[in-house]
């Protein structure tokens, strides 16, 4: 048993590699097949192509192709992404700065709409009826309405009209842990929204499917408390699907927090992908895409291992 | 001429989520602005860009970056609250005889934040950094340059002599701006520190709560003796792409000031904030191929004219750009030159478009490609459909790269850009007659007197008068296809901040101009 789980592990672990390898080599080539030259970018349009020249034989860009990957690729596994052609900044000390930042907008985001939606899908399939149909229907037009509407508007009444939380900025945690929560809490409830309905309405059916199953039929009638049928075996039962639900919202919230990083001028990830697309800073772009690439698929790894030592009948297979 | 908190706007939509709430909100209090209270401590202001997006070497960006950058460094010369240039750095400047040679006396008590001294080394090391093409503030000054200087010589510890390739009588201006910021000696020595570390004499110094591209924090430069004309001890410039989130953060009171876009300014205002404004700058298409090398009949004068009537300009106004100027002069409104007869002769009229192609030979009109940009891009499809219903088809194509983009001065017939007409005979010389617009060598006897005129013109009524022919022709030869002036808008705190003053036309207030309400 225990080398059949070091052998899953190992297997889903290289596999999780070569996705990122794959990313970076995609994102090296794409890097490259834009036009212009790092030369070019960093000297502007008014250089002459001797100086454009030294600058790219200087980064190594006359290289050959292979030589460059794997140089750029050595570099990068230790935490070296390079120099930005723009301002001559460390890409990894850069991307450190804006990594809490979308990352504590997509778990603060994940974390608010996997509690509202858990709340409101238990509620929908115990309650039934009218309650049913309200949260149906309101969780329906929450996942149609886009996030950059709802940031209008929660910004509007709660920081134009009403000043409870600011309309901008990020404040760093170590900064003012209480100033950090007051910056994230409007854009992280923008994000929530559309994150909670679909929690809900995932949780709303599984929950349905596990009410009707025969041991909680046989708890009900063993006197066992409600809120334990409800919030410890049905919804252990009906975790799954919920909790993949869940891991796919932080995902897209990870990728999606390009939004909010604009609407509330917030210096994340989002934000720098933005910038250093329109700039053709090549580092930068590479360094962005690997990082929310690793990210993306440790959460994705995490979630398949969750699902496997959740599910009885999987880790048994 | 300055339009300062004007009283009567258009209508503007604000924002969608505004509008719809508009009547849950109707009945809301008075400004949260009440609550702050006017003090010197900290002065924040909500810009459009990411003004330290290449470091912090101010000869790495144009004039568009003065105000960021005269927190941390100083000029040659210094920007006046009229607009003129006054002293800076350098105290005094002379001309020689035929105006080919400047010299300026330096002061001799400036000392830089790696504690080094201003001397004339020191400006003329600044000033040699000039053949470095990634020093956009140098690009008029480099060889081949409009306003070429040819060498740079040290006179004495305090004097500096700046030879020019041709007389350039007030070059004085350029050094009021990134062009005269002088870097200290270890910057200057080792270029690659100015990425992350800035290196000026400037009022304030560069605060490590700085996060770059978010918020830069200066903080006051005791050891600088101009730092008493800046009234704020702290100030932030905070990074808000968004136009609605720069509104939101003004009236919501997290930002001070804000550069505001027209659409926006109803919206501050009627949340309580005071709105500064200053024109100048007119968008407009430009001829780039007046000799249909690209397009043979852009060669033609009529088509052109066409093009001046078949564009409906209040209606990409009333669409695009809320709060704007419908422009049909190529010179601003608050420019001696300006005449509202052109508004009435090139009235938007896409008969009489359609009659004058016919006239130049293609009565079914003819095709070119125009390249845009993310910014340009809405503007030109608006323009696109007015040509469309006269028979132009104009194909838009978003620039692959920034060399396409600026090749199309020599690929494409037709281009759309801002133009600042603060120094008309400047534009004229340096953009328009000899300049990039025009790489295809086209001549127009009119421009040029008209232009040799205003240069020449010795009062105030010779200057209009050549101004209003300058203007005229620039129009009516179609080498100017206006179409609308953008207002530069500065929103700000009533309770925190006097009313925001623009230094002359210049469209970004003097740093040391904000001060606190009294």
């Amino acid at each position: 048993m225990e080398v059949t789980v070091a052998l899953f592990i190992a297997k889903r672990l290289l596999m999780a590699l070569a996705t990122v390898l794959v990313v970076a080599v995609l994102a090296f080539l794409l890097v490259h097949a834009m036009p212009g030259s790092p030369g070019a970018v960093s000297l502007g349009a008014g250089a002459s192509q001797e100086a454009i020249d030294e600058v790219n034989q200087r980064l190594g860009w006359s290289d050959s192709l292979p030589v460059q990957f794997f140089r750029w690729l050595g570099a990068a596994v230790q935490g070296d992404f390079g120099i930005s052609l723009i301002d001559g900044r460390s890409v990894s000390a850069d991307l450190a700065g804006r990594l809490p930042v979308t990352a504590s907008l997509a778990a603060g985001a994940t974390l608010l709409s996997a509690v509202l939606g858990i709340a409101l899908g238990v509620t929908a399939a115990v309650r039934g009826g009218v309650v049913d149909r309200i949260i149906g229907g309101v969780a329906g037009m929450a996942v149609a309405l886009p996030a950059f509407w709802i940031g209008i508007i929660f910004v509007y009444l709660l920081a134009v009209q009403s000043p409870v939380f600011p309309a901008t900025g990020y404040v760093p945690f170590d900064v003012s842990p209480r100033d950090w929560a007051l910056s994230l809490a409007l854009p992280v409830i923008t994000l929530a929204v559309g994150g909670a309905a679909f929690i809900a309405r995932q949780t709303r059916a599984s929950m349905l499917e596990a009410l009707q199953q025969e041991h909680i039929r046989t708890l009900r009638a063993t006197a066992t408390p409600t809120w334990k049928i409800l919030y410890v075996h049905a919804l252990r039962y009906a975790s799954l699907p919920i909790v993949a639900g869940i891991a796919l919202q932080f995902i897209q919230l990870f990728g999606g927090s390009v939004i909010a990083e604009q609407l509330f001028a917030m210096p994340g990830l989002g934000q720098a992908v933005q910038n250093s697309v329109s700039t053709h800073d090549a580092p930068s772009v590479q360094g962005v895409v690997v990082i929310a690439t690793v990210v993306v698929v440790a959460v994705n790894l995490v979630l398949e291992l969750a699902t496997k030592f959740l599910d009885p009948k999987l880790r048994a297979s | 001429m300055k339009l300062l908190n004007p009283s009567v706007r258009g209508s503007s939509a604000v924002l969608a989520g505004a509008l719809l709430l508009g009547s849950l909100t109707a009945c809301g209090g008075s400004s949260n602005q009440a609550a702050a209270e006017a003090d010197t401590s900290m002065l924040t202001l909500a810009i459009d860009s990411d003004s330290g997006s290449f470091g912090y070497d101010p000869l790495r960006v144009s004039a568009a970056q003065r105000q960021f950058f005269e927190g941390l460094y100083e000029s040659l010369m210094t920007l006046q609250p009229d607009g003129s240039a006054g002293p800076g750095l350098a105290e005094e400047f002379s001309y020689n005889a035929d105006n080919t040679v400047m010299t300026l006396t330096l002061r001799d008590d400036v000392t830089f934040t790696d504690g080094s001294k201003l001397d004339a080394e020191l400006v003329k090391a600044n000033l040699d950094r000039r053949s470095d093409p990634a020093l956009s503030a140098y690009s008029a000054v480099a060889k081949g340059g409009a306003q070429e200087i040819t060498s740079v010589d040290v006179v004495s510890p305090t004097e500096v002599a700046l030879t020019f390739a041709k007389p350039q009588p007030g070059f004085e201006n350029n050094l009021t701006s990134t062009t005269g910021m002088i870097v200290g000696k270890d910057g200057v020595t080792d270029t690659a520190s100015l990425a992350a570390t800035p290196d000026g004499s400037g009022p304030y110094t560069l605060d490590p709560t700085t996060v770059k591209g978010s918020k830069y924090v200066f903080v006051k430069n005791e050891e600088s003796s101009e730092a008493s004309d800046f009234a704020f001890d702290k100030v932030v410039f905070s990074v808000v792409l968004d136009p609605q989130a720069r509104a939101n953060a003004l009236v919501s009171g997290q930002a001070d000031v804000a550069m505001l876009t027209s659409s926006t300014v109803d919206f501050a205002e009627s949340k309580g904030s005071g709105v500064s404004q200053i024109g100048g700058t007119v968008n407009t298409m430009i001829s780039f191929d007046k000799i249909g090398k690209t397009a043979p009949a852009f060669a033609e004068e009529k088509v052109r004219q066409a093009i001046q009537h078949a564009i409906n300009r209040q209606a990409l106004v009333d669409a695009l750009h809320k709060g704007d100027i419908p422009a049909w002069n190529a010179l601003p409104k608050d420019s001696a030159g300006f005449t509202e007869d052109l508004e009435t002769e090139f009235a938007y009229d896409p008969e009489k478009a359609k009659s004058l192609l016919a006239e130049a030979g293609y009565p079914d009109g003819f095709e070119f490609t125009i390249i845009a940009s993310a910014q340009t891009q809405t503007d030109l499809q608006a323009v696109q459909k007015d040509l469309a219903a006269v028979g132009i088809t104009m194909n838009v194509k978003m620039a692959a790269s920034t060399d396409e983009a600026f090749a199309a001065v020599a690929t494409t017939p037709l281009g759309y850009s801002p133009l600042n007409w603060d120094n008309p005979v400047g534009v004229m010389y340096g953009v328009v007659l000899n300049g990039f617009t025009n790489v295809q060598k086209a001549t127009d006897e009119e421009l040029s007197a008209a232009t040799a005129e205003l240069a020449a013109a010795k009062d105030d009524a010779a200057a209009k008068t050549a101004a209003t022919k300058l203007n005229t022709r620039l129009v009516e030869s179609g080498w100017m296809i206006p179409l609308y002036e953008a207002l530069v808008n500065q929103g700000y705190n009533t309770k925190k901040v006097a009313p925001v003053e623009f230094a002359g036309t210049n469209a970004y207030p003097l740093l040391s101009s904000y001060k606190p309400a009294s």
